[in-house]
């Protein structure tokens, strides 16, 4: 494999937009072929990641869709699914595209939006990536999902809602540094504590918003990267999945997917936990945290609850944790998400994310979780 | 040789009232149908065994901001049931107080009509 290198960003404000996710799509790759300072005509390939557009906007086929809208309509495309850690699994095959020497340059991204649609429709659409026959016929919602983990995580470990509330309160303080962010105020504990229950025990505060945005990267070649003005390597990107129904998996209180990605990532990387300066990490609920920062090897099973109560994953803290704001401020647009953490840890690594930059960071971790802790793609990246 | 139980059989067979599981006939490993390979052993020769239904919840939930098509039911509780005989599975809690759920209540399987769809529940052990 050759070495690859992210070498341009770009990422829409995030929030409620009027726009279709083709022309989404088309702002942030135009913003990130521009970082890059590339010409449009070296990209190769698009890799193109949405969710629920199918259902949403009525539109499939949504790859030529946004190359025609971005005005590389001869570029060849592809659509990526891996529910909410769709634009992370692409990603990766950008990755091994350019890797593998098939391509020198590839714009990978994705799109999503859903305010467009009522809330209960949204819910809806959000469900049917958990099964349809044995999950979404019983009513359950992924707010509902995560309640199911968060219990068992309370019960095994004795994390408590207090501790979920610290997550949410660092990353809506993280947010509010993050002009793209959707949510840009600070909150507080006793805010998420009297905040509206959702899905019990997860209240409103512990939930990541709905989200319309899109974010893109360009990846390129070694010999083309290091042509470039301010390069971050791609040290690893591994994917690894999970039973898909929750019956069948063995602890609810661990992200085994999670776990088995982090570990491929560190080993293809020559890397462990204890070298990662930089973490954008799936907070689509608290708890998704908290067993996040347990599962890629951060801290031990069990205590992800007691660091976010300490202030360890906060900027200034050991080890920062979604300084962008996360999915919980940041907003979170399905199939852009896993793109929009990448561009962070770019930026992040890049010096770039004044005012929330963690001072010297050289090791960056992405972490992106799909459906029901289905999916789970961890990538690694380095300044040098 | 390996008997496949379809969705459409475990779910004719609960809207009858009985749970099917599937055992595996090298390992022995425990599981919800339909699966073609075992997970653990990689062999293909599954037995369906009957679940006799009875467990406790080992996670719940109250869903108060419920999917479109479900408001009139909300709120309602949906958990995750440990089976006596090792497996998991998702229902629909009902005939059950909202306020007296908690992880380790013992349940029972009863199976739950939707227009044609049977939905996995559990009541009172
Ligand atoms: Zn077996």
């Amino acid at each position: 494999m050759r070495r690859v290198a992210v070498i341009g960003v770009g990422v829409t404000k995030f929030g409620k937009h009027e726009r279709t996710c083709a022309e989404l799509f088309a702002e942030a790759a135009a913003d990130a072929i521009q970082d890059a300072g590339v010409s449009p005509r070296t990209i190769q390939a698009i890799y193109f990641g949405n969710v629920v557009g199918g259902e949403g906007e009525r539109q499939l086929h949504m790859g030529p869709q946004a190359g025609s809208v971005l005005g590389l309509p001869a570029v060849p495309t592809t659509r990526f699914e891996t529910a909410c850690a769709t634009s992370h699994s692409a990603f990766r095959h950008a990755v091994m595209e350019v890797g593998a020497g098939i391509s020198d340059v590839v714009l990978v991204g994705g799109a999503e939006r859903v305010l467009n649609l009522p809330t209960d429709v949204a819910t809806e659409y959000f469900a049917f990536a958990s099964d349809a026959v044995f999950e979404q016929s019983t009513g359950i919602t992924f707010p509902g999902v995560f309640a199911l983990i968060a219990r068992a995580h309370m019960t095994k470990h004795g994390t408590t809602e207090e501790q979920m509330a610290h997550v949410a309160v660092k990353n809506h303080r993280h947010g509010a540094l993050n002009p793209k962010a959707q949510f840009q105020k600070e909150i507080t504990i006793e805010d998420v504590l009297a905040s509206a229950k959702v899905a019990d025990p997860l209240k409103l505060y512990d939930c990541c918003p709905f989200t319309d945005g899109a974010a893109a990267l360009v990846v390129a070649a070694v010999d083309v990267a290091r042509k470039s003005r301010n390069p971050i390597w791609v040290l690893s990107s591994a994917a690894a999945s999970d039973s898909m129904c929750l019956h069948d998996k063995k602890d609810l209180s661990r992200a085994l997917a999670t776990e088995r990605a982090a570990q491929a990532a560190y080993r293809q990387a020559g890397r462990g936990p204890e070298d990662v300066d930089v973490v954008e990490l799936h907070d689509c609920f608290t708890i998704a945290e908290i067993v996040a920062t347990e599962g890629l090897g951060f801290f031990e099973p069990g205590t992800g609850g007691i660091a976010a109560e300490k202030g360890w994953t906060s900027l200034g803290g050991k080890l920062p944790v979604n300084p962008s704001g996360g999915l919980k401020a940041k907003g979170h647009p399905i199939g852009a998400t896993g793109a929009a953490q990448i561009a962070e840890i770019v930026t992040q690594l890049r010096g770039e994310a004044d005012p929330r930059q963690v001072d010297g960071a050289r090791v960056g971790l992405a972490h992106t979780l799909g459906g029901n802790a289905a999916t789970v793609l961890v990538s690694l990246f380095g300044s040098e | 040789m390996s008997k496949v139980i379809t969705l459409k059989a475990f779910f004719e067979e609960a809207r009858a009232g009985r749970l099917t599981g599937i055992r595996c006939g090298r390992c022995g490993e425990l599981a919800i149908p339909p699966k073609e390979f075992c997970p653990a052993c990689h062999e293909r020769a599954w037995e369906p065994v009957p679940l006799v239904g009875h467990g406790a919840i080992a996670s719940f939930t109250v869903i108060r901001i419920p999917p479109r098509g479900r408001a009139a039911d909300s709120p309602y509780a949906v958990a995750l049931v440990r089976l006596d005989e090792g497996v998991s599975l998702l229902g629909r809690i009902v005939d059950i107080p909202l306020d007296a759920l908690k992880v380790g209540l013992p349940v029972r399987f009863r199976p739950l009509l939707q227009q044609d769809q049977t939905v996995v529940g559990f009541g009172p052990a």
